[in-house]
């Protein structure tokens, strides 16, 4: 999903929009969007951040970010005592450990499989006709959770198919899905020592089910923001601030790019 | 690229030592032996005449020049398990073809790896495929004999002085290398020329202490030479010892940072962050991370990988006229090198110890590790490494508002990144995704340097 994020004192408009395999020309239409929705023109945008494994086709960003470090500073700006960020994404899946002073001290990523991210429930849904934004509250349902053995993602789609054909209920092979990956989650967060207050965004912070297995199997209570996929896009919004809030305090020129959205021809 | 013009002509090098090797074998006149690196018997063999070819390093050649994925699938064909140990995949998949074809696999790197006359193995504790991958390898070459030489050394015990027991290790270590002795004198002919392993014992000693006293010099701000670099001098450390190129090689290596010093060049024009690669097998076929890092700044002063030397003055070993029994001793006290120290420090242990001295030596900003997944010796202290640095060492000071109000100095412990993927098994790699973890450490890096600065 593409992100974007207007800030004035407080956000003027959020878009999330998909990611189609054109980002670039993405990033010029969410960013039409958002301005429209704001009603604001884009010479008045003053700085622009980019983020996210997409943040090199963004030409209009006056810099970029990883989503790391945006991802923090959007958190601890709605959690000032935010200690371990968990974000679920539909690529991958990250932990940040911050420190009392709110700096970054650690991250682990989870980028080389799907098993570890949000896509594996994507997928499992997919198999099991289920709506994606059905599938947390469905697995709540659940009495006796199934057990998922496969780690692999498409192994784990033929064990649910298999396991579904032998009658074990939907609400079942959910929740076990969600165990599965609450499980990986947790040993690759562990590995920064989580310490609450214990944050999830992402997409994967709006499954209920996932949350609950999460919570349960790291020991910890889970924070979760109003709106956990636009996390990093604050973050980005915020470090821009910083910049020209510092800009101007050093009273040193700001470095932006020309305020030209043109819809950019990929060959 | 390449900070240094040593570390550029190590190309060149091994390329002419492998082409060394297949000519001895057409030639037929020295014996050619298989063999693998840290193992303190080079000038054993070079007193000898015979040839080692280190098996590691053509693997890993196989793998710098994205060449392995054929070999490694031989050996998977042969139904070996791609999670065992990627060298001696390799090494046994090349194996396997070269026999099973008569002449070298078709390309074959560099010429190829010769046939070997026999082959060295090595139980000691560093990894297991060093007694293992030749007893696969023997499948395919049942004519080729195998000798072991058993290499222990005293692990480190918090309550213990490995000195009360390391006469009894020396005693045990010194016979294997005597029976190596015997077993080459058996396959050349030739009797042991103890003078002249004297020497080479010798040559050897002045380069460990040569190479301590130029690596030193990248304690210099801003540092003259990175890791990227020194994964190329390692090639005359771990594959030349024994020999006056080696030497010679660090003498001109010397007299390049010391010039470079004097003229304030560094690795990277603008010095901002200075790294330790804290260890690890680095992923061959990804070197160029290291200039990636270079661009955002970053130096690589140090590592732990392949600084396979230690100061031999401030090594606490009996002296010895016997060239045999001077091996076994240091060998001992390479490996028990950082023991005394680590004792000292609560929670420490000597992989730990070597890190905070190093980071302090260097004036290190932050840590990075590679997880090489198919190295279960590395693999599984790095990350209890790290635990332990962080528990016990905090080196940053930052000041914080505390609870009434007032600055406060508190300790941040230093940043760290763990790269993921393998020495030569390219389809554990991603680029944009180890690039992405580039960027955030040097995000924290750079978050921390403002921090200090202010």
């Amino acid at each position: 999903m593409t992100k974007v994020v207007i800030l004035n004192q407080g956000i003027i408009a959020s878009i999330i929009g998909p990611t189609g395999p054109e980002q670039r020309r993405l990033a010029n239409k969410v960013m039409e969007e958002a301005l429209n929705k704001a009603a604001i023109s884009f010479q008045t945008i003053t700085y622009i951040v980019s983020t996210g494994y997409g943040r090199i086709n963004v030409p209009f960003a006056d810099k970029q970010f990883t989503e790391i470090t945006c991802h923090a500073k959007g958190i601890i700006s709605l959690f000032p005592k935010a200690k371990t960020i968990i974000d679920v994404g539909g690529q991958d899946v990250k932990g940040i450990k911050i420190d009392d002073t709110g700096k970054i001290i650690d991250f682990v990523m989870n980028d080389k499989c799907a098993a570890g991210s949000g896509r594996f429930i994507e997928v499992i849904a997919d198999t099991l006709r289920v709506p994606l934004d059905k599938v947390g509250d469905l697995s709540l349902q659940s009495k006796s959770p199934a057990k998922i053995s496969n780690i692999c993602t498409i192994w784990a789609q033929q064990e649910v198919a298999a396991s579904l054909a032998q009658g074990i209920p939907i609400s079942d092979l959910l929740a076990g899905v969600h165990y599965s990956l609450a499980d990986r989650i947790c040993r690759m967060v562990n590995r920064i020592r989580v310490e609450e207050a214990v944050i999830v965004t992402g997409g994967g912070a709006k499954n209920k089910g996932l949350l609950k297995a999460l919570s349960e199997q790291l020991g910890h209570e889970i924070l979760v923001p109003e709106e956990p996929l636009i996390t990093g896009a604050l973050g980005a919004a915020l470090m821009g601030k910083e910049i020209v809030k510092l800009a101007k305090k050093d009273n040193t020129p700001l470095k932006t790019k020309e305020r030209i959205l043109e819809e950019i021809k990929i060959l | 690229m390449t900070a240094t013009q040593a570390a550029a002509s190590i190309g060149p090098m091994v390329k002419e030592f492998i082409t060394g090797t297949l000519r001895a074998r057409a030639e037929g006149k020295q014996k050619i032996a298989y063999t693998f690196i840290v193992c303190h018997h080079e000038e054993i063999f070079r007193a000898m005449d015979v040839i080692p070819i280190w098996t590691e390093n053509f693997a890993g050649i196989c793998g710098a020049k994205r060449d392995a994925e054929r070999f490694l699938q031989k050996a998977e064909s042969l139904g070996l398990s791609r999670s065992l140990c990627t060298y001696a995949l390799c090494g046994i998949g090349f194996d396997q073809w070269r026999e099973e074809l008569g002449q070298m696999p078709p390309d074959a790197p560099w010429g190829g790896q010769a046939r070997p006359d026999f082959m060295i193995s090595s139980g000691q504790i560093l990894c297991d495929p060093r007694s293992k991958w030749y007893q696969a390898s023997q499948q395919f070459m049942p004519d080729v004999p195998i000798y072991n030489i058993d290499l222990p050394y005293p692990l480190f015990q918090r309550d213990r002085d490995h000195r009360d027991v390391w006469g009894y290790y020396h005693k045990y270590i010194v016979k294997q290398l005597r029976g190596l002795v015997a077993f080459l004198e058996e396959q050349t002919k030739k009797k042991m020329d103890y003078d002249r392993l004297r020497e080479l014992v010798n040559l050897s000693d002045r380069t460990w202490n040569l190479i301590e006293e130029t690596y030193d010099l990248r304690k210099a701000v801003p540092c003259p030479m990175g890791t990227g670099d020194a994964m190329n001098t390692m090639v005359p450390i771990n594959f030349m010892m024994a020999t006056q190129q080696a030497y010679d090689f660090f003498v001109n290596l010397k007299k390049e940072l010391e010039e470079k010093i004097a003229k304030k060049e560094g690795e990277v024009e603008n010095e901002k962050y200075r790294l330790m690669w804290g260890g690890g097998l680095p992923a061959w076929f990804a070197l160029t991370d290291f200039n990636y890092f270079n661009s955002k700044g970053a130096s690589f002063p140090v590592e732990t990988t392949y600084r396979m030397v230690a100061p031999l003055n401030q090594m606490d070993i009996p002296e010895t006229k016997d060239p045999i029994e001077h091996l076994a001793w240091r060998w001992l006290g390479y490996w028990t090198f950082w023991y005394d120290r680590a004792q000292k420090r609560p929670g420490s242990e000597p992989d730990v110890e070597r890190l905070i001295n190093r980071i302090e030596e260097y004036k290190i900003d932050g840590v990075v590790m590679h997880e090489a997944f198919s190295c279960r010796t590395w693999h599984v202290g790095l990350i209890w490494q790290l635990h332990q640095l962080s528990k016990i060492y905090k080196p940053i000071p930052v000041y914080v508002i505390g609870k009434e109000g007032k600055k406060e100095k508190i300790y941040r412990e230093l940043p760290s990144l763990i790269l993921e993927s393998d020495i030569i098994d390219i389809t554990s790699y991603s680029e944009v995704d180890t690039r992405n973890k580039i960027d955030a450490f040097i995000e924290t890096l750079e978050s921390n340097r403002l921090n200090k600065a202010a």
